[in-house]
């Protein structure tokens, strides 16, 4: 993988066909978004009747740490339930990657275990190597990129989807919603500044650090000058240790927020009427994370997972996905055949923002992992 | 313990037993023990096997082998201080938990309020003893946080807490968030002491002619002096574990014990689960003294009880 | 007894401090949760949280947990409690440290442990281990009893040992507030078995105590997060940490509403605990 510097225009570039295709799905309203997705072609290959089959008749599926609010989850889960019948339980919605990882250890051989899971990349690599997953190759194996593929080749773990580190400011408490990593050094944004999480525990804190290092004279080798970023941010003032949760950011506890564009993207929707908010994705310092699916090995319902995932990467789910504000493992085919709907594109940030991103191998996350759980402690949170 | 005096069945001594008897009595102390192993055995399955199969794990490797390094790895300067940090939360926020809750207690039992107050104050302290988490982090973020009502209020009325130096994300800030759930778990335990502070007692020393503070000093405080220090380690225990709250409020701040454990075994990342289990030991034996403690002074309090 | 309060105003300073405590924290929580449009206020966060399934659902899970443990508490402490009382009293001291001992362990690697060992359990799937280990492991993991969902029963167990410290001290008090020794031998005398002492003469004292502990064990599963999330049950709790994490009023709401019931459903247990000489439920961990 390596340093793959990926933005939206290329990747839409990689399509011969412009915009005019595009235009040819017409403009149309939100509600007509959701319907025409749920109404979309399921795969460009059409999924295997057999499987759906099968997996109808097993009649439930075990999902885990999905929460309704993420990339769309919500309307997903509902959709395929819909579609085929088929119950969700979706276990521990504010999960972790590691709790996804221990449910299948001590759920092995039960009904109550997880089918499939949605994991960091970390555990997605550590799941393969304990031999925990079902290798599996969705039908739209091909149009995925390789670099969101496992490098075994197996299918053991297959990116979905990826977002970027952005920015959110509440319009009523700041003027001015930063636009790059150094804005965020204004006096003005004495303690208004929040992480969603602590950086060494969660994957999009991580990578909000990592994107401050990028920006600030660092590399995707070098996290260092992001955690020492975050060390003068603190010491003016400006960071709060507080978490940039929904009711946090609304309650003008954490005006500003450092969190995935998707995440903050919906916030910004969800909110509109009760606080107006800005969401900018910085001009410098651009870090894309993406999460992997991966079936249990010991998944109780394997062929509603195997549907789950047949579903997840036909242009139905990628779209909804897109819908949530991810970036879509299959962005750049489905942006190819014109299937995004000109609205879900209007709604989107302007492609521009997607230019140089950078995107960390499993090795260059572990070692920076490790330097940011010596470093953060001492540096930032005094102590 | 003097309830604890075993007095056998008048029958049961008087004459000796034919050698048929004995037998049956053997059975019978056997018998005796039967009712009993249905506890026994459930408390063993599901916690001494778990404790057990924990301290085992803090001295293995990954590998499975035996090995010190988890343990001698907990005197790490950074982690001998998250254990000193967990150490001053709990015994702070167990002596304001502590020292707020006899009062209101007191003041509850004794003050003579309207019988209304007991059962709302206590079902109260019920539901505020389990009220933790993000619902009281975001609680008093709401209240004393930046643009808490609280905050708003007395900036109005001139008071600018943060202006000077206050803010909810300290160690202070954490032992008032604390507090909330300590004070009504002080207020539950101590209750049936306070209720065991026979009336008579108070009632005789002021025909004595005793004053109030010599009636704490000779009656009042050796009565419950055991009960209250007991209940304090309770509340040191229930703070010294707390995760959610901490989390919420404080959560990549401050270098607790609990959160340290968290982040090894409940993140993005691969974290090191056998030092989470030397973490949990060295929980369990810190915790383990303080339990001793509070056994003894129960046994010593447990005389004055009903 | 009016001005009773007014006799020693410090008393009533540190009820009216309790009591502001108490509030005023909640009136931040309380009057977010109203916000709808800036400038407004109304209850559509409250309708919201209402209207979904997922509270239901969740709420009465966690109920229908709270049932199990209480009933599995009592089943297991009352003969223990009465036994040890009447025929084994050099057992009490022993009991007095068992039932702190569940303070000491962290709830994660109480859950972790547990779970492990059972499906360690589960795994005997032949012969004379499959039936006494297996079949019992693998039912406790995944089964479900009396069409509950399944798998509570285990989580149940945990509980009852979470809420051991509390559930052995309301008994224990119990037992010692009334003449058990008296009492048994009067009935034994007249010809009961010790389990009918134990039902129609001991239980009937014992209902303060067992409200108590009833109490004591609601409020401990509506507030425990870590060891269902462990065992992957959707209970109220984590719920309302879904709702904390990815909602912002709707939080707010909910955490009011869980408070109300909450403290509705425990005056309904004191309440219930009123006998017909209206001595006061002891409520709380008694020493």
């Amino acid at each position: 993988m390596g340093d793959h510097r990926l933005n939206r225009r290329e990747l839409l570039k990689r399509g011969a066909v412009g915009a005019a295709g595009i235009a040819g799905l017409g403009m149309l309203g939100d509600l007509d978004v959701s319907r025409a997705l749920a109404a979309a072609p399921v795969a460009a290959g059409g999924i295997d009747p057999m499987l759906v089959a099968a997996a109808k008749k097993e009649g439930k599926i075990n999902l885990i740490t999905l929460p309704r609010t993420w990339a769309d989850y919500g309307e997903i889960m509902d959709t395929f339930s819909k579609n085929y019948g088929i119950s969700i339980t979706d276990d521990i919605p504010e999960g972790s990657s590691s709790q996804e990882i221990q449910a299948i250890q001590n759920f092995k051989g039960q009904s109550r275990g997880p089918d499939a899971l949605d994991v960091s990349l970390a555990w997605a690599i550590n799941g393969a190597q304990a031999g925990l997953f079902t290798p599996y190759k969705v039908a739209t194996w091909d149009t995925i990129p390789d670099n969101m593929k496992d490098p075994t080749g197996k299918g053991l773990y297959v990116g979905d989807y990826y977002g970027v580190v952005a920015f959110l400011a509440v319009n009523s408490i700041v003027k001015q919603a930063p636009k790059d990593w150094s804005d965020l050094k204004s006096p003005k944004l004495k303690g208004m500044v929040a992480l969603g999480d602590d950086p060494r525990k969660a994957g999009e804190a991580f990578a909000a650090v990592f994107a401050a290092s990028l920006a600030n004279g660092g590399s995707l080798d070098n996290i260092e000058p992001g955690i020492n970023f975050f060390a003068d941010l603190k010491k003016s003032g400006n960071f709060v240790l507080a978490q940039a949760l929904n009711g946090n950011i609304a309650k003008g506890i954490t005006p500003v927020a450092i969190r995935w564009d998707y995440l903050l993207l919906a916030a910004r929707d969800e909110y509109a009427s009760n606080q107006a908010m800005t969401v900018n994705i910085p001009t410098s310092g651009r870090y894309a994370g993406p999460y992997f699916q991966a079936i249990s090995k010991y998944a109780p319902n394997p062929n509603a997972a195997k549907l789950w995932e047949e579903y997840l990467y036909s242009d139905a789910g990628q779209l909804f996905w897109l819908k949530g504000y991810t970036h879509p493992a299959r962005f750049a085919d489905l942006a190819k055949r014109n299937v995004i709907p000109q609205a879900l594109l209007d709604k989107l940030p302007p492609p521009d923002a997607y230019k140089n991103l950078h995107f960390a191998t499993g090795a260059q996350i572990t070692a920076a992992q490790a330097v940011l759980t010596a470093q953060w402690g001492p540096k930032v949170a005094g102590s | 313990m003097a309830q604890a005096v075993s007095q056998e069945s008048p029958t049961a001594v008087a004459r000796p037993l034919h050698p048929r008897a004995k037998g049956l009595a053997r059975w019978h102390s056997v018998a005796d023990w039967l009712p009993v192993v249905p506890f026994f055995l459930f408390f063993s399955v599901f916690l001494l096997l778990p404790t057990v199969w924990l301290v085992i794990g803090a001295f293995q490797t990954d590998s499975g082998s035996f090995t010190t390094s988890n343990v001698r790895g907990l005197f790490d300067s950074d982690i001998l201080d998250a254990y000193k940090t967990s150490l001053e939360i709990s015994l702070a926020s167990a002596l304001t938990g502590g020292i707020f809750g006899f009062f209101v207690a007191y003041a509850m039992i004794r003050g003579n309020p309207p019988r209304w107050i007991r059962p709302v104050l206590s079902t109260f302290a019920g539901v505020a003893a389990n009220f933790a988490g993000i619902p009281l982090a975001f609680a008093f973020a709401a209240t004393l946080g930046t643009t808490g009502v609280l905050t708003v209020f007395l900036k109005s009325h001139g008071i600018d807490l943060y202006q000077s130096g206050f803010t909810l994300y300290s160690f202070t800030g954490l032992v008032v968030v604390y507090t909330y759930f300590q004070m009504p778990l002080m207020l539950l335990i101590i209750s049936p002491s306070i209720d065991g502070l026979r009336r008579e007692w108070s009632e005789a020393a002021t025909n004595l002619g005793a004053s109030t503070s010599q009636y704490w000093r000779w009656v009042g405080l050796p009565v419950l002096w055991p009960s209250i220090l007991g209940a304090m380690v309770l509340l040191f225990g229930s703070a010294f574990a707390a995760y959610a709250t901490a989390y919420a409020l404080v959560g990549s701040e401050f270098n607790l014990v609990p959160l340290l454990i968290g982040r090894n075994v409940e993140s993005d990342f691969i974290g090191n689960p056998q030092q989470a289990n030397a973490l949990a030991f060295g929980m369990i034996v810190i915790i383990g003294v303080v339990m001793l403690i509070y056994t003894v002074l129960q046994r010593r309090s447990s005389r004055w009880a009903r | 007894m009016k001005h009773g309060l007014l006799r020693n105003p410090w008393n009533l300073l540190w009820l009216v401090l309790a009591a502001l405590y108490f509030l005023v924290p909640l009136y931040g929580t309380a009057e977010f949760s109203l916000e709808t449009t800036p400038g407004h206020h109304g209850f559509d966060a409250y309708q919201a949280v209402l209207g979904q399934s997922q509270f239901w659902s969740t709420f009465s899970l966690s109920l229908e947990i709270a049932g199990c443990t209480v009933v599995i508490s009592l089943l297991l402490m009352l003969p223990t409690v009465f036994w040890v009382h009447l025929k084994l009293p050099r057992l009490r001291p022993v009991l007095d440290v068992i039932a702190v001992l569940p303070f000491v362990v962290p709830p994660v690697t109480l859950a972790v442990g547990i779970l492990r060992l059972f499906e360690a359990g589960g795994a005997q799937t032949s012969g004379i281990g499959n039936v006494f280990i297996g079949q019992p492991s693998n039912w406790l993991l995944s089964g479900s009893i009396f069409n509950l969902p399944p798998g509570i029963q285990l989580l149940a167990l945990a509980y009852v040992i979470l809420a051991l410290p509390f559930t052995y001290r309301a008994l224990d008090a119990g037992m010692r507030a009334i003449d058990l020794r008296t009492l048994s031998e009067a009935a034994q005398s007249l010809g009961s078995g010790w389990l009918k002492v134990l039902l129609w003469i001991i239980l009937p004292n014992l209902r303060s105590a067992m409200l108590s502990a009833a109490f004591l064990t609601l409020t401990l599963v509506m507030g425990e997060y870590t060891m269902a999330s462990l065992m992957l049950l959707n209970t109220f709790p984590i719920y309302m940490f879904q709702i904390g994490n990815e909602q912002a009023y709707q939080a707010a709401a909910l955490a009011v509403i869980s408070l109300l019931l909450t403290w509705i459903a425990l005056l309904g247990v004191l309440v219930l605990g009123r006998t017909t000489n209206d001595r006061e439920v002891r409520i709380g961990g008694a020493h």
